[in-house]
């Protein structure tokens, strides 16, 4: 059987702190609820984390409008300082996944790898890879719909679109 | 009636905003309610077209209709859009977001130590100035 092969998306990026800090801000609670939502002025909070080999987390974002997301996360793999593997959900408050009722051809798993490379004693880099995990054909359609570079066309007003729903 | 042999092309709201003039038209209609005859003038396109690409935003409920006298105007629907919001929060959005706050984070935890430290030290030496 062929399995249908997709094209991670990727992010690196470099953090000004020693490798074994940025690895801990991944996997421990006392950090993560500082740090891990998606732009300023949201809250986070983990209501449990078992963040190692096969184990789960649940978080909850809170955007400024009030607006709430719970994300169910499985852990694959936590090798620290090195690799991070993990599935991640939209979830409700219990950590049941959702369902995506306008968004049925969304992949329904979602791997993230991360990799933690140390540039030196106080730079580390991180590589992000993205992907859905044995998807379908239309899984990957929509997946490959929503790429960077499918985004053509998506310009300023693409922008004033994503101020408009953060707004909301 | 008769039909093309064709399977009916059946919408989500990934496919209807797949296409850029469909993109086009929600970024219109976001800043102001407008009648199919404003968007042709503010896109230049050809009636069909524009109505043609209406009608799938309505399939999806991404655009809603009000009826006043002869005139239809349409709006873009926020409630739906959350989906979308959400998409677009996918990867480069949500995550290069992410990443930014871990930045700030850890810039900051080091920056306390740093000084936390500093004051250690000044408090040391302040200590053994005393004595």
């Amino acid at each position: 059987m062929g399995e249908i092969k997709v094209e991670p998306s990727v992010i690196t990026r470099e953090f000004d702190a020693p490798r074994q800090l940025v690895f801990d801000a991944w996997t421990q609670v006392k950090h993560l609820n500082n740090w891990m939502f998606p732009m300023p002025g949201c809250t986070c909070e983990y209501v449990n984390a078992e963040i190692k080999d096969g184990g789960t987390s649940l978080h909850k974002i809170t955007m400024q409008n009030g607006h709430e997301m719970w994300l169910f996360t499985q852990y694959e793999e936590v090798n620290s300082p090195e690799k991070l593997v993990f599935l991640q959900y939209m979830s409700n408050e219990n950590g049941d996944i959702l369902p995506s009722p306008h968004m049925p051809n969304w992949p329904k798993h979602m791997l993230a790898t991360l990799l933690f490379e140390e540039i030196s004693e106080n730079k580390t880099k991180i590589t992000f890879y993205w992907e859905p995990r044995n998807p379908t054909p239309e899984e990957v359609e929509a997946f490959e719909s929503t790429r960077a570079d499918h985004g053509k066309g998506w310009g300023a007003g693409m922008e004033q679109l994503h101020n408009y729903l953060s707004s909301l | 009636m008769t039909r093309m042999a064709r399977a009916k092309t059946t919408y989500d709201v990934f496919s209807a905003i797949g296409e850029p003039k469909r993109r086009e038209l929600i970024e219109k209609l976001i800043i102001n309610e407008m009648t199919v005859n404003e968007l042709v003038e503010a896109t230049d396109w050809p009636q069909p077209v524009v109505s043609k690409h209406l009608r799938v935003l309505k399939e999806v409920r991404l655009v809603s209709e009000r009826k006043q006298g002869r005139y239809r105007f349409y709006q873009v629907k926020s409630e739906e859009l959350r989906p979308i919001q959400e998409w677009i929060h996918q990867f480069e959005k949500y995550w290069g977001g992410t990443l930014d706050q871990l930045d700030h984070y850890l810039t900051e935890i080091q920056t306390k130590q740093n000084s936390n430290n500093r004051s250690k030290k000044l408090w040391v030496k302040l200590k053994s100035n005393l004595q």
